[in-house]
Order: structure tokens, then C-alpha cells, then sequence
């Protein structure tokens, strides 16, 4: 028994030997091989390379909801919350414009733990949503919300360094494995410093400005944010990404979200440009032309009239900056 | 290690046997009971039900539950006369454009032996309404009624006007809202939300017992789930995808048309218990706090029944509860059409609304009567005899 | 006696398996730069990790003085040293409140000055080290643009004054031309003297600007971090200001993107020669433009280690439509320093663009004072003209 056990070790070592020449071969052999080898760890860590994307509703609100008719609604015939129509500036995309249901992605009560005043200011965001949330300028997401964005990102993992690039505008992020002097200001996406516990990747990230959104539904945060990232390969092309949140000067506690990413897996996958600040000019500055562009629509059943309008002093500059 | 190795093989074998034997002859009171190939009870296949039944049983049947075979006969008897007869009116009224619903249009199914689907309480009826529920049925009849009140339908005392009176004068009425979520055919079409749902195609739900055009449910189940598409009425049909984990259910914030339908087997029996319904949903006047309780049980090669506790506290005093009996129906002929195409062809509705701009119009250059003079709400079809009833 | 053999066999084996992993492979008998350097990633890829920046300043194009010759001479570089630091230190006032006045702000206390560096040139083909002349077409476009840009200008101080920076080759004429009201011979991606609307801004002002090939610029400097994974690699990088975007170089073999997908970044597909990674970029939008190549723009990246420090990047540029030939730029980069990660690599140019939407309500405001008979009619005034370190450039 023992002999074929020790038969079986020598068997493993070969086939592991000639399983590494192999790798090493076809990494850096000639061109014209075909899909890369991926092996399924990097100097011994779990290896997070390849194209992802999350496949929930996060992007559109983080908590639990059941569809809705719009981002931005307007009240319908009834007072009821339940019987709202969309708004006009969503109206003509009909049921292209109304958001998904979600089981939600906020662990523990499904409740985002804001101070009384912090609230007001989300509902506040919600209802401003067109003027206000910054994905609409094609401003940088932040972290967490370039994970779960309907767009996907692609992980390069080294033994020191982790990038992470979104293919949302120019969006990107390094995670520093080994040590780095901090940021010489705080950034939308934040600086991440990261390790390893075991098989789990666990990323601070800090040095927030205020200014991302955490989804569409108006979440936001301070400059005070930090966030603890928990990455775990459930299997090779699902991981598992789990967030804790802090922010005192918002939240009266740390709350998490939690959801699977996924691999794209089509054979041919890359990352395509999304540029997006250059769809977004006529939205951004449209109201400075000399003559207006986008200004009618005419479909069959509506007519869209669109009249743009400068805001005055200094609300013009803030426009950008809220 | 041999001999070892063989008798476990025997002992597999053997158990597999006595396994086998046991899903094939284990009797029930209603016969042997058929399963998936990986063993749960098996309830696939398209079922309906294929006699007309009442929900509500006749009073003159008291506590019977069932009719007499003599009975069953008259009833076909009077159904069909009734379909097959030609119920002209005074030319261009709308009691005769109904007329047009014999049975040229309507087909009849052969009266079922149970004198109504609900079995409990034991008179066959539904049970009394809350005073608040009373409170709100009454509101929402009195601001119906309010709308037809200028109509011939009241001013003829039709049985559409029932509890209402004939007035020349529009009610104010005519510019408020409901007293609630809208969700039958009013007398105003000012909006979509004027409109019933079945108007709307936002019809139709749980718990579904069938309609005069049909009610197909097809059953599909995997190891662990189970699936149910529903052919209800024209084209109204829906999903139900049943929730086997044994999670609780959705939060209460979150509400759903058709509920939240979370399932478990007890015994040989599906038990499905919804909640979650919509305030926008109306189930005899129940709405958000309506809760069921299902249970599936197969009951013969072709047969299944399925028993559906109906509770809500703040609309009905007690719960109540229905039988059904279903027929499976051929897979091979497969009539089930589930495509619930209902808003892809729903002329009516906007009809309805642009008919009112038109009949405003008409009105404001003196050329037609006071829209509130026109019945443009109420179903004339089946509405005066039903020897069910 | 035999359990001890299996094992040792037994872990034999591992260290084969793990030696083999570590062995470099054979250089393969392609172009080797005379100073390669061959470092590996632990699993056997050439190491290009790491964060590059040009430390020198180093001309694109070689002043025809020094004829075909590659290299400065360390007194040519003393000497330039001095002049360079000289201009930067000189306070450029002129008349208050013209333009040029306010270009002067751009001296030493916001600018940054890098040691010249030994080359001529960053061109080191074709020999004389400048670029290939332009195909007609080419010199068509190129005039259309420069007469249509000029003509926005004609009316201005700056070609009345003749101003060489400003209006190079252009004509004085207090007529505002009638091209004026019409769009831009081609997608205009330059400063001209209009902003109607965002179209009419460059595309640096819309944030649009930037990207391959990459060779530096005077305003903020050019970063570039590699990192890699077994057979992938990804760039990042800081240029300018704020600038700063991400390379994700494909590296499975397959064949370009269809023509019918254009890019602002390309399309980089890669792959390992030995010691040096080549990349292959196309499929360039017809939005961009780079001297004058714009969706025809082809380019064959060359990125070889040549010290524990250094790394030469060479790039040959292609574009038949626009040279009469190929030409190739080399640069050396110099290693920073991991620890202290001086790359900020956050591009937030459009979080912060107020220039751009204040250039078109400063038109919009300007337009509205002369309608009033408060302001000059705005033809005349020049929005456009950067005078900045334009006028002397000691490496020309």
C-alpha cells in the first residue's frame, strides 16, 4: 500500500514536471498559438486575470426593489408611490427606460444605515438624477461602482502590482501589493493598497474625494469613505466581491454589499473603448452652442421640444462640479 | 476483498429493487402515484379544467356539493339555450352589439358535478366581508355608479345600474380620482389609469380558477424546480416561477403581480404558499394583504387536483377555500398557446380613450350629447341570466 | 530504505518541475538589441514591469544643423542646458493685457525642464532624423486646414501685428471671413479661433486628445506603468495633465479588430521576440491625429529591457497616406521608483474641464456685447492662438 503511494508521489512529481515545461514552453513560445494557457495561480495566489463583469441590477440601486417605471419618475393620476409614470426626460424610451427589480446587493437587513440628514440629501440626489449623477457626465465611477457598472473590465494580476481597467471612459485602478507612499491628493478612484489572507485577496482602498456615486438611485458618499474589498475565486470564472463600507460623517455604521462577478468567456474577448465623454458633449454643452443642435424630435405619437438654458454666475461652474 | 466487494454490489442492487418496487406500487387513496425520473411527484403537463363550474354555489343548492346527474343534465340544457339563442334588441343599442356573444363566439363546457369550487365554508359561498372591506366596495360602486348616472343605463334601471339612480346632471364626481387604485371599467376614459386592467393587460393573477376563454397551465419541473406557464383568457397569460430553496420570502417592500410564490413538498403534494401581492392586484376585492396556500396533488394517470385556502383578514372574516379538478390534456396536440400577446394587439384600449377625446370634441362643437350621457364602461355580455347563479 | 528512495525521486521531480519553470528559453536568433538585458517574470516572461518616464528632453525631429550626426556632444548638451534654463527663467512681459502678456505666465515657476538628453532626435529613421515629407494628399489636407484656420484669424491683432506664432504665412483683413459659418475642412481636432459649439475645440480641450503613439510633453510629463500577468500585460498611463488612459494589449494571437471598428487608443495586439514585446496597433479612429495620420495610422512597438533600469522603446510609424515613407522613433526610459509611485494615474481631465464650456460662454458673452454695441465684433478677437513656448525652441 505504502509502496503504491509513494509510486503514485513520483508519478505526480513527473507529470507535474513535464506539466511545467509545458507551460513555460507555450507562455513563451512563438506567435500564432492561439488562447493563452491561464493558469490557475500566479507566484502561488489564486490568479484574478481575465475579462469580467457583474450581471445584477447594482449599478441602477444597490437595495433590494421591486421594477420601476423609470430612473426619474414623475406622480401619475394617483398620489401613490406605487402608480408613478417617468419623467420627461426618460419618457420616450418607454419600457427601455424603466429599471429592473433586484433582490438587492446590501448584506445583513438590506438597509443603507444613513444619518437622518444624509438621507435627505440621497432622495435629494434621486430626484435630481439627471443634473446630478456623475455617470451621466461620464465622470469616473469610484470604487465600488466601476465593479458592478454594465460594462466589463479586465484584471492583470503580477506578484506587486494588480490593475484593474473598466472599459467605462478611461476608468482604472492599481492595487499595490507591496509597499507605496500614499496619493499626493485624494482621487475619485481612490488609492488601493492590497494582500493577501490566504486565498482571498483583501484590498483597502482610501483617499476618496466626494464626488462618486455608489448607483443611480442617488447613493453617495463623503471624502471620508474607505472601503474594505474582499476578491475570492468561487470557481475559476466566478468571483465572489465583498465590500465593507465605512463612512462616518454619512452612515452611523459599516454596512457591506456582496455579489458574484463573472467571466466572459467567449473565446474572443478584449475590451472595447467606451469614450464616453464625447457622447456626453451635447448633454454637457449643448446649452453653450452658438446655435442649439439637439433641439426637436418628432416620433408618431410625441413630439420632444428640448429648450437649453445657462444657469447664471457661478451655478454655471458648480453645474460641473456637484 | 473480493467477497466484500460482491456483497456490497448485492446489497446496491437489492436496494435499488426494493426502491424501484416501492415508486411503482406504493398506493395512495387515489391510485399509484407517477414521479420524475429523479423521484419527486411528477405534476408535468398541460392541465385544465374541463366542466364549468361556479365559483359560488346557487343558494338554492344549500349544503349540497355535488348535482344529481339529472341536474348536471338541465343545466347543459339552459346553458345551451341561452348560447344558442339570438338576443337581438332595438337596433344600434349596446345591449344589442352584446347580443353578438352567443354561441358563435362562446363555446360551453359540460357542467361539472360540483355544485361550486369553493368547499369551504361548507355552504359554498364566499365568506362575509369585513366592515372595511364593505366600507370600500361601497365607495368604489358609489363613484362607478356616480360616472353612469346620466347614462340610459340607469335612466332604462338597467341591472348595470344596480344600487344606483338616474340623474341628468354629470356628477362631480366625473373630475376625481377613484377613491382608490383603479382596477375595473369606469365610465371615464381621461387615462390609461381609467381603464380596468383587464384593459390594460394588467389583468389576471392569482389565484387563477379559469374564464369563460380558457385556462391552461402547462407544468414543467427539474430536480429541485418547477415552472408553470399559464393560457388564460385572450392571450392574458403569465409565468410562475416557484422558489424551491426554502428561503422566506421577499421583503415586504418589495411587491409583485403575481405575488411571491414559494414552494415544498408534502409528501406527494406541492404546497405553494404567495404573498407579496401587489396594491395594485384585485382579487374580489383583495389586494396587497391577499395570502394563498396551494396544493398540487396528482391524483391519476390524467387527473390532478389542486386546492387553493384564499385568506385576507382585512377583506373577508374567515379564510376560504377551493377545489378544482384538472384533466391533462394531449402534450402531442400541445393546445396551449402561451404568448401573452395582449398589449401587442390591444386596440380596444386606446380606442376607449381616443373615443372619449372624440366624443368631448363632438360635444364642444355641438354636433354629439354630453359625454357623460354614453355608457362607454359597461359589459352587456352574459350580464342578465346565468342559470349557474 | 524504499519509501525514502520514492520520496527523494519523488521530490526530484518537483525541483525538474520547478527548474524547468524557472529556465529562461532560447533567445531566438531575431534582432537583439546590442545592450539586452533579459529579465523574467516568475513565470518566464520577459519583465517590463515597472513604472517609465523619459527622464531627458529630446526634440522629435533633429535641427537640420546637426545634419545626419545621432548624438549631442556633452558640449552641445552643456550649451542647450544653459539656453533652455535661460528662456524658462526670463520673466516674457510685454504690453499688459494683451495675450501675450499672459502666455508669458508660463515660465519657470509653472514649467519644468528635464536634462537635454544625449540624442538629436527621437527619429533615428530616416538617418537625418526628421520626418518624411507628406504625400500630396497629405500636403493638400494639411494646407486646407492651416488656410481654413487662418482665415478664422484674419481679422485678428495677431495677423495684423503679423505675429509669427500666431499667424504663420496668413494675411491681415478686417473683413471676418465668410468661412466663418462653415464647418472645418475635415473633423477638426486643433484650436481655432471660433467655439460655436464643442466640435469647434481641440481635442485637447475636450478631453479627447492624447494617445499612440506617445512620446512626452512639455506639460506634466509621460508615465507609463507595465504590469503583467502569465500572458497578459497591461499599461497605464499619466501624461499631461490629467490625461491619462489604459492599454489593454491583446495577446491570443487572433487577428486584428474587423475595419469597421475604430478606436481612439487602436487596436494592440501583441506578442513576445525573444527579450522584446511588439506590439501591433491599427484600426486608429478617423477622430484622432497624430501630425496629421489619423484612421490610417499603423504602428510596430518594440519594448526591449537594456539595463536593471532602463528599457528602449521603439516605435516605427506608418501612415501611406500621409508619409512617403516609414519612419522610427526610439526613446529610453528610465525605471521610477515603485515605492514612491509618482504616477497619478487618475484621468480626470473632464471632472475638471472648465476651460473648455468657459472658451464657449466667453463666445456666447462676446457675441451678446457687440450685438449690444458693448464689445469689438468677435472676429476680431483671437480665443485661439497658444502662445506659449512657441516663439524660441533652441532645439530647432
Amino acid at each position: 500500500m505504502r509502496d503504491r503511494f509513494a509510486l503514485s508521489m513520483l508519478t505526480v512529481a513527473v507529470a507535474a514536471a513535464s506539466v511545467g515545461a509545458f507551460i513555460s514552453a507555450s507562455i513563451t513560445g512563438s506567435s500564432g498559438q492561439g488562447p493563452i494557457a491561464r493558469p490557475a495561480t500566479v507566484a502561488g495566489k489564486p490568479n484574478f486575470s481575465g475579462i469580467w463583469q457583474a450581471n445584477n441590477e447594482a449599478n441602477w440601486d444597490l437595495q433590494a426593489h421591486a421594477a420601476r417605471p423609470a430612473a426619474v419618475t414623475q406622480e401619475g393620476v394617483y398620489p401613490y408611490d406605487y402608480a408613478r409614470v417617468p419623467a420627461a426626460p426618460v419618457l420616450a424610451l418607454g419600457a427601455a427606460g424603466a429599471v429592473p427589480g433586484s433582490l438587492g446587493v446590501v448584506q445583513g437587513d438590506g438597509q443603507i444605515p444613513y444619518k437622518p440628514e444624509a438621507l435627505a440629501k440621497k432622495k435629494e440626489n434621486a430626484d435630481h438624477w439627471i443634473d446630478r449623477d456623475p455617470e451621466l457626465k461620464c465622470y469616473l465611477p469610484g470604487i465600488p461602482r466601476a465593479m458592478y457598472m454594465p460594462h466589463p473590465f479586465q484584471i492583470t494580476q503580477s506578484t506587486n502590482k494588480i490593475h484593474m481597467a473598466y472599459s467605462f471612459s478611461n476608468t482604472a485602478r492599481t492595487i499595490h501589493l507591496d509597499k507605496v507612499e500614499g496619493p499626493p491628493d485624494d482621487a475619485w478612484m481612490g488609492h488601493s493598497v492590497g494582500r493577501w489572507e490566504g486565498d482571498m485577496l483583501v484590498v483597502d482602498v482610501s483617499h476618496f474625494n466626494d464626488r462618486a456615486w455608489f448607483d443611480r438611485a442617488g447613493n453617495y458618499h463623503s471624502d471620508a469613505l474607505k472601503l474594505t474589498e474582499r476578491f475570492t475565486l468561487r470557481s475559476p470564472d466566478v468571483i465572489l466581491y465583498d465590500v465593507t463600507i465605512e463612512d462616518p460623517n454619512v452612515f452611523t455604521r459599516p454596512w457591506r454589499i456582496a455579489m458574484p462577478i463573472y467571466r466572459r468567456v467567449e473565446p474572443n474577448m478584449q475590451l472595447l473603448e467606451f469614450r464616453c465623454n464625447e457622447f456626453a458633449e451635447e448633454f454637457m454643452y449643448g446649452h453653450l452652442r452658438k446655435q442649439p443642435l439637439v433641439k426637436r424630435w418628432e416620433g408618431e405619437t410625441m413630439t420632444i421640444d428640448i429648450t437649453r438654458k445657462i444657469p447664471p454666475g457661478d451655478q454655471f461652474y458648480q453645474w460641473y462640479s456637484r | 476483498m473480493r467477497d466484500r466487494f460482491s456483497l456490497l454490489v448485492a446489497t446496491l442492487a437489492m436496494a435499488t429493487v426494493v426502491v424501484g418496487a416501492m415508486s411503482v406500487t406504493q398506493l395512495s387513496a387515489q391510485g399509484p402515484v407517477l414521479k420524475t425520473p429523479w423521484g419527486e411527484p411528477d405534476l408535468q403537463g398541460i392541465w385544465t379544467d374541463e366542466s364549468d363550474t361556479p365559483l359560488q354555489r346557487s343558494p338554492r343548492f344549500a349544503n349540497q356539493e355535488f348535482y344529481t346527474e339529472a341536474q348536471r343534465a338541465e343545466l347543459d340544457r339552459d346553458r345551451a339555450a341561452l348560447l344558442r339563442r339570438d338576443r337581438r334588441v332595438e337596433r344600434g343599442t349596446e345591449l344589442d352589439v352584446a347580443g353578438a356573444y352567443n354561441a358563435v363566439f362562446t363555446s360551453q363546457k359540460r357542467t361539472g358535478a360540483r355544485t361550486s369550487l369553493i368547499i369551504d365554508p361548507p355552504n359554498g359561498r364566499i365568506p362575509a366581508m369585513t366592515p372595511e372591506a364593505q366600507q370600500r366596495a361601497a365607495a368604489d360602486r358609489d363613484f362607478r355608479l356616480a360616472l353612469l348616472q346620466s347614462t340610459d343605463t340607469c335612466k332604462n334601471k338597467s341591472v348595470a345600474c344596480a344600487g344606483g339612480k338616474y340623474d341628468p346632471t354629470p356628477s362631480p364626481k366625473r373630475a376625481e380620482p377613484p377613491p382608490r387604485y383603479n382596477t375595473v371599467r369606469i365610465n371615464r376614459h381621461d387615462g390609461p389609469e381609467d381603464g380596468a386592467l383587464p384593459d390594460r393587460c394588467l389583468t389576471l393573477g392569482l389565484p387563477e380558477f379559469g374564464a369563460a376563454t380558457g385556462s391552461f397551465r402547462r407544468i414543467v419541473q427539474t430536480p429541485g424546480g418547477i415552472s408553470i406557464f399559464y393560457d388564460v383568457g385572450q392571450g392574458q397569460g403569465w409565468q410562475r416561477n416557484i422558489v424551491m430553496d426554502g428561503r422566506p420570502h421577499l421583503p415586504a417592500s418589495v411587491r409583485q403581480w403575481y405575488g411571491d410564490s414559494r414552494g415544498r413538498w408534502e409528501g406527494d403534494t406541492l404546497v405553494i404558499d404567495v404573498t407579496n401581492f401587489s396594491p395594485k392586484t384585485d382579487y374580489q376585492g383583495s389586494r396587497e394583504n391577499l395570502h394563498l396556500i396551494e396544493r398540487w396533488t396528482r391524483t391519476g394517470p390524467n387527473a390532478l387536483e389542486y386546492v387553493v385556502t384564499i385568506e385576507d383578514l382585512t377583506v373577508w372574516t374567515r379564510p376560504w377555500t377551493v377545489k378544482q379538478d384538472f384533466t391533462r390534456q394531449s402534450d402531442q396536440d400541445n393546445r396551449l398557446y402561451n404568448e401573452p400577446r395582449c398589449i401587442e394587439g390591444n386596440y380596444g384600449h386606446p380606442g376607449l380613450i381616443r373615443g372619449a377625446r372624440m366624443e368631448e370634441l363632438a360635444y364642444a362643437e355641438g354636433r354629439g350629447p354630453h359625454p357623460a350621457t354614453k355608457d362607454n364602461a359597461t359589459d352587456f355580455v352574459g350580464v342578465e341570466d346565468d342559470p349557474l347563479q | 530504505m524504499r519509501t525514502r528512495l520514492h520520496k527523494a525521486i519523488g521530490a526530484s521531480g518537483v525541483a525538474a518541475a520547478v527548474a524547468v519553470l524557472l529556465m529562461p528559453p532560447a533567445v531566438s536568433a531575431q534582432t537583439v538589441p546590442k545592450t539586452s538585458w533579459s529579465e523574467k517574470t516568475p513565470w518566464g516572461e520577459p519583465d517590463l514591469q515597472g513604472i517609465w518616464t523619459v527622464e531627458t528632453d529630446t526634440p522629435l525631429q533633429r535641427a537640420p544643423k546637426y545634419g545626419a550626426r545621432e548624438f549631442f556632444t556633452d558640449a552641445e548638451r552643456e550649451a542647450l542646458d544653459q539656453e533652455r534654463a535661460a528662456l524658462l527663467r526670463r520673466d516674457k512681459r510685454v504690453e499688459r493685457g494683451t495675450e501675450l502678456d499672459v502666455a508669458g505666465a508660463y515660465n519657470a515657476l509653472f514649467m519644468s525642464m528635464k536634462r537635454t538628453g544625449a540624442r538629436t532626435s527621437m527619429i533615428v529613421d530616416p538617418p537625418n532624423g526628421r520626418l518624411p515629407p507628406l504625400t500630396p494628399e497629405a500636403q493638400k489636407s494639411v494646407a486646407a486646414e492651416r488656410q481654413y484656420r487662418l482665415a478664422l484669424l484674419q481679422a485678428t491683432e495677431t495677423c495684423k501685428t503679423k505675429n509669427p506664432v500666431g499667424c504663420p504665412g496668413g494675411t491681415y483683413d478686417p473683413t471676418p471671413s465668410p468661412l466663418r459659418a462653415e464647418p472645418p475642412p475635415r473633423y477638426n481636432t486643433g484650436r481655432i479661433n471660433r467655439h460655436d459649439g464643442p466640435e469647434d475645440g481641440s481635442l485637447s480641450d475636450r478631453c479627447l486628445s492624447l494617445g499612440l503613439p506617445e512620446f512626452g510633453t512639455a506639460y506634466g510629463g509621460s508615465f507609463r506603468r507595465i504590469v503583467q500577468t502569465p500572458g497578459g500585460i497591461s499599461i497605464f498611463y499619466d501624461v499631461g495633465q490629467g490625461q491619462g488612459w489604459q492599454r489593454n494589449i491583446v495577446m491570443d494571437a487572433r487577428p486584428h479588430l474587423p475595419a469597421s471598428i475604430r478606436q481612439w487608443y487602436g487596436d494592440s495586439r501583441g506578442r513576445y521576440e525573444g527579450n522584446a514585446l511588439v506590439i501591433d496597433v491599427t484600426n486608429f479612429s478617423q477622430k484622432t491625429d497624430f501630425q496629421g495620420a489619423r484612421e490610417n495610422l499603423h504602428l510596430i512597438e518594440r519594448w526591449t529591457r537594456t539595463g536593471p533600469d532602463t528599457l528602449e522603446y521603439a516605435v516605427t510609424v506608418d501612415d501611406p497616406t500621409v508619409w512617403t515613407r516609414p519612419w522610427t522613433a526610439k526613446l529610453e526610459f528610465m525605471r521610477q521608483s515603485n515605492e514612491q509611485n509618482r504616477i497619478y494615474y487618475e484621468p480626470r481631465c473632464v471632472e475638471g474641464n472648465y476651460g473648455h464650456p468657459a472658451l464657449m460662454l466667453g463666445a456666447r458673452i462676446e457675441e451678446l456685447a457687440y450685438v449690444e454695441g458693448r464689445g469689438p465684433h468677435p472676429a476680431t478677437k483671437d480665443n485661439a492662438t497658444d502662445f506659449v513656448g512657441v516663439e524660441e525652441d533652441p532645439f530647432q
